[in-house]
């Protein structure tokens, strides 16, 4: 088994740019509209803003993956072939896709075009991967972050398809239903619009010297003075359960805090995990020109067999906290 | 470009040079608001005018982009400096100094130098608002429409505005290079002067920047 493969996230041409520059293998990026999920204000590619960047990307061998992975709707399926065709047009190295029809779409109409599976498409076991690659020629299926890493490695030993995991950033299991606390807070989805939590649904309200953020309507978070702030998704809200007045609130769901799965280069080799994701694709060029060159220092010095340098990156998280996340725990 | 809140020792040692740049360029900031807020919206105005035109020619993709926003009007606060902006984007975009409690439709907090480290994408907004240095009020996804274009860009103000003034081209990588050799005469001189023109030099500076926050 080779190295490692770093896959990193870019939400604009300068951020794919930082990522080439700082060592990315490839790039995953998405067009400006609903068929990815981050359908933010300001983010994403045009389609001749990816002809651009998969002409940077190739020149220094780094290759480009185009993320349409939301759920097309019922009647309206033109946006997302449009996508798909237009990925293969530009020659884009993979489509990362979660929804079924469109797996078929792509199978049929772009024979060449390698298929990755969405982590969206929450493909957890042997039998659903050797399903995607048997009916559609999914060749990588990206790995939701459900799975503990003795779980990755029998799942590995199992199946002759490419796992991807994510090792840094949000920790955002689609699992359980989970999104649908957006969609209910919003009415957006953001499985269907691509928008968890939309900036357009999001208030951020000064209380004194706390922070309160709300949601739709509903006070999901107050963070206290000087408390590490984090997103405002309701899956890391804090809450008092059953609607009581006495306790404190609680996260009830997962605490802000970001994965950072480095110290488990070893096990995840030995699970023989082919390539690394970095989350991120709504945040700036800065952090991923940081992320992107600590990851691949790293990676670097762990191919060698060299000591991995540790990574300060603490301040770049949400809420200041790092786990593995569920590689070294079961999940709840 | 890393993160100046992020860095290894050595590499903050490294760094030292462009620091000091960075102090000059913020208090230059700091200056030219207390400046424009003295002028008005006449020359002042004026003056903002010539700052969006000479930033558009050099950044179409991004003013494409905010003009193409719905008409809004978003404060941008330095807290640090003696007046805020206010950034009208859509159809009219425009940009004027205002007093920090003037109405919009949101508003970014921060301190002076966080803000220029934002509009030229030195730093991750996400990062900065994780640690409280950023707040934010009002249309979230304004602000997040705002961030997201112009961190797109690869912008350097200084550099943009010395490029648009022909010879200080030249000379602007120079002065950030001697940044920190500037900073120090100055603070010597400032330490051997007779008092009154201390008192003059410190009288001066107030009316150019204003009164720091906390001071």
């Amino acid at each position: 088994m080779g190295s490692f493969e770093l896959i990193c996230p870019a939400g604009n041409p300068a951020a794919l740019r930082a990522a080439v520059d700082a060592g990315a293998d490839a790039v995953y990026l998405g067009f400006r509209d609903e068929t990815n999920a981050r359908n933010f204000p300001g983010l994403n590619f045009s389609r001749p803003e990816l002809a651009e960047a998969i002409a940077y990307a190739h020149a220094r061998s780094v290759q480009v993956f185009v993320a349409i992975n939301t759920y097309p709707q019922a009647g309206n399926l033109a946006p997302w072939q449009r996508a798909v065709d237009d990925a293969a047009r530009l020659k884009a190295d993979a489509v990362i896709l979660a929804d079924l029809g469109l797996l078929a779409y792509a199978a049929e109409h772009h024979p060449d075009l390698r298929l990755h599976l969405s982590v969206q498409a929450s493909a957890a076991n042997a039998e659903a991967i050797r399903l995607y690659r048997d009916a559609f020629g999914v060749r990588r299926v990206v790995l939701p972050r459900v799975l503990t890493v003795p779980e990755i490695a029998r799942l590995n030993a199992e199946v002759d398809v490419e796992t991807e995991v994510f090792v840094f950033g949000g920790l955002c299991p689609m699992a359980e239903g989970r999104c649908s606390l957006s969609s209910y807070a919003t009415g957006l989805s953001p499985n269907k619009q691509g928008v968890c939590s939309p900036a357009s649904h999001v208030r951020y309200e000064p209380r004194g010297d706390a922070l309160a953020s709300r949601l739709g309507g509903f006070t999901i978070n107050v963070f206290g003075a000087g408390e590490p702030a984090g997103y405002p998704t309701l899956c890391k809200g804090r809450f008092v359960p059953g609607g009581g007045t006495s306790a404190d609130p609680a996260y009830l769901f997962e605490e802000p805090t970001s994965l950072n799965a480095l110290a488990l280069l070893p096990e995840l080799k030995a699970a023989k995990v082919c390539a690394l994701k970095i989350e991120g694709r709504q945040r700036g060029k800065a952090y991923i020109a940081a992320v992107v060159g600590a990851y691949r220092r790293a990676l670097d010095a762990f191919e060698r067999g060299l000591p991995v340098p540790a990574l300060d990156l603490e301040a770049m998280v949400e809420g200041g906290a790092q786990t593995t996340g569920a590689y070294t725990r079961a999940w709840r | 470009m890393r993160d100046p809140g992020f860095m290894v020792q050595d590499q903050a040692q490294e760094m030292a040079p462009d620091t000091r740049a960075r102090d000059v360029e913020v208090q230059l900031t700091r200056a030219g608001l207390g400046l424009a807020r003295r002028l008005g919206d006449g020359a002042g105005g004026l003056l903002f005018d010539r700052l969006l035109r000479i930033l558009e020619a050099r950044h179409p993709r991004a003013f494409t982009a905010l003009g193409e926003l719905p008409d809004a009007r978003l404060l941008i606060d330095p807290v640090d400096a003696p007046a805020a902006l206010l950034l009208r984007v859509g159809p009219t975009l425009a940009l004027r100094v205002c007093d920090r409690t003037a109405e919009a439709e949101a508003t970014v907090r921060g301190p002076c130098a966080r803000l220029l480290d934002l509009l030229e994408g030195r730093i991750d907004g996400d990062a900065l608002f994780f640690r409280r240095e950023l707040s934010i009020e009002g249309d979230t996804a304004l602000i997040l429409a705002l961030r997201n274009t112009l961190d797109g860009e690869e912008m350097d103000l200084f550099g943009d505005v010395a490029a648009a003034a022909g010879p200080l081209r030249h000379a602007l990588p120079v002065a950030r290079r001697n940044a920190g050799r500037a900073l120090d005469l100055l603070a010597a001189a400032r330490r051997f002067a007779p008092p009154p023109v201390r008192w003059g030099m410190a009288v001066l500076e107030r009316r150019l920047i204003g009164p720091r926050q906390g001071a």
